[in-house]
């Protein structure tokens, strides 16, 4: 039994369909103070569609989902939680707006209504590109900026509130191997020195076994949830449909599986 | 000046100026939000509104004392809310709830119109905006919702840019979207039904649209691009205005004529600096 006060997300008995399609099927998993998760599964699988609930983005849902013991319904404290959409670099390229500007976003919520930028917030600006080694691009048109680069601002804009959780949905499409493994690397370095909680949403298994340090399955129900360790050794064929090729990993697993 | 010496060219001025700062203010969301056609919707139920206020001013007759212009800017409130719910209410294909809102209520306004009695010079003066019937009553009224709507822009700025850009980012960053976006259509709704009495329905959305999108060519912040479409907005109506005064022209057709000069020399100027840079970067080559 694991100490619940340590647990950040609690997911019990989670079902959600769109009109009489099931997308969701029963869904339980606990996520814990740390964590570094990796949210798995092929395309269509309900991956995204779970994380809009997660965020309160879908409201008619069964079961029950909740954020530092609040559910989800009353949960306010939505700048705790930082997102990356996959759709995120989808935006209006013509869209006159600098680096700078599409950072501070990430704080407009927590300021609040009628609140406006500080001094203090600026600078927490500047760390937060400084954080994906952007801040020489600030004043830069975003739509002038390559895809990559575009996904570094994005994810400064869901670090600068200081976030305790920091959710990206398909972060590494269209972007290269070696970029997409000195991602990977930037992120579990956040994990391991910042204590940072990390939920990463992709389909790329391979890949992100190396730095994860827990593995939950996604095929419209929850196939598998537990520690890298425990999804190497067990039968994943019900979630694929193919074999997965699994890198081992380097570093030591948080202890605890859901 | 000659002409300031007339009342009624003083206020007309005044709303002029007035009207070319919040019009292209509201413009600048309204093009990055890509709905252009919000202003055309909104200000066609103005037309609506005003036509529903002249029928029953035909048999209520205290109401010819008012405003139909009033109505107008009830009816454009109400639309804006319906627009926004239709909005929300169907998520693909977002953009029909435009077009449905706005050809139901010319609709219902040409209804009204043959109601009271068919066309007369009120309603030709609200197609196609006068400088000649305005008051001073008009331009307390506008001056009023302009001071509103740009304290408004002002304090929920950062909610309005966040919402333009990424609306589900937005909600999920903890932004009230929906009250934001009602707050928008309310402001949007006052300031095109009162660009209506200088413009017309017919030439609204054109200092609302055109400025913005010529300052969307130019700008490279957010910021800037208010700048720009203020400085385009108020160039046109200056201009537009003297034009109309001494040529005898209609104000609401110069003022549109002028924005899309403004936006088509913008849109050259773009094309021939970047032709002159690729050619000196192939030559230094």
């Amino acid at each position: 039994m694991e100490d619940s006060t340590n647990t950040l997300l609690e997911v019990n008995h989670l079902s959600f369909r769109y009109e009489s399609e099931l997308v969701l099927d029963d869904i339980n998993m606990n996520i814990n103070y740390g964590d570094f998760v990796g949210l798995v599964g092929p395309n269509g699988s309900g991956k995204s569609t779970l994380v809009r609930v997660l965020l309160g983005l879908h409201k008619h849902y069964k079961g029950e989902v909740r954020w530092f013991g609040t559910p989800v319904r009353q949960f306010h404290q939505w700048p705790k939680i930082g997102y990356v959409s996959q759709k995120a670099n989808r935006f209006n390229a013509g869209f006159p707006v600098t680096v700078y500007e599409v950072v501070a976003m990430g704080l407009y919520g927590k300021k609040g209504l009628l609140r406006f930028l500080n001094r203090k917030d600026k600078q927490r600006i500047h760390e937060a590109l400084e954080q994906v080694d952007m801040l020489g691009y600030k004043k830069k048109n975003m739509g002038r900026l390559s895809g990559g680069q575009q996904q570094r601002v994005f994810i400064a804009r869901a670090l600068v509130s200081d976030p305790e959780v920091l959710i990206l949905d398909e972060p590494t499409v269209g972007v290269d191997a070696a970029s997409a493994q000195a991602f990977y690397e930037r992120l579990s370095h956040w994990n391991r020195e910042k204590g940072i909680t990390l939920i990463l949403v992709t389909h790329d298994v391979g890949a992100m076994t190396k730095y994860v340090t827990k593995v939950a399955c996604l095929n419209q129900q929850l196939h598998f949830h537990g520690t890298t360790r425990e999804f190497e050794e067990s039968d994943l064929a019900g979630t694929y449909g193919h074999d997965v090729h699994i890198i081992h990993h380097e570093h030591d697993h948080h202890a605890g599986g859901a | 000046m000659i002409f300031l010496e007339f009342d009624f060219l003083r206020y007309a001025l005044i709303i002029g100026l007035m009207i070319g700062l919040i019009a292209p203010a509201a413009g600048v969301f309204v093009v990055v939000r890509k709905t252009p056609m919000i202003a055309d919707a909104m200000s066609h139920t103005a037309l609506t509104g005003i036509a529903f206020h002249l029928w029953l001013a035909s048999f209520w007759v205290w109401l010819s004392e008012w405003n139909p212009l009033y109505t107008g800017i009830l009816f454009t409130f109400i639309v804006s809310f319906v627009i926004e719910y239709l909005r929300r209410r169907f998520q693909t294909f977002q953009e029909l709830s435009i077009p449905v809102v706005m050809a139901s209520a010319i609709g219902l306004g040409v209804v009204f119109i043959s109601l009271a009695d068919g066309f007369n010079n009120d309603l030709f003066n609200y197609l196609f905006g006068s400088i000649l019937t305005v008051n001073a009553a008009d331009a307390v009224v506008i001056g009023v919702i302009s001071a509103v709507s740009l304290l408004l822009f002002l304090l929920f700025y950062k909610e309005l840019l966040f919402l333009a850009f990424d609306e589900e980012q937005a909600a999920v960053n903890g932004i009230p979207v929906q009250r934001v976006n009602l707050l928008f259509a309310g402001i949007a709704a006052l300031i095109v039904a009162s660009s209506i009495s200088i413009l017309g329905v017919l030439l609204v959305s054109a200092l609302i649209t055109l400025p913005a999108a010529a300052a969307l060519r130019v700008a490279s912040t957010f910021k800037s691009m208010f700048l720009y479409a203020v400085i385009f907005g108020e160039t046109a109506v200056l201009a537009g205005f003297f034009a109309s005064y001494y040529y005898d022209l209609s104000s609401g057709g110069t003022i549109a004529v002028i924005s899309f000069l403004i936006w088509t020399v913008v849109v050259l100027a773009e094309k021939t600096i970047g032709l002159i840079r690729q050619r000196s970067w192939e030559e230094a080559k």
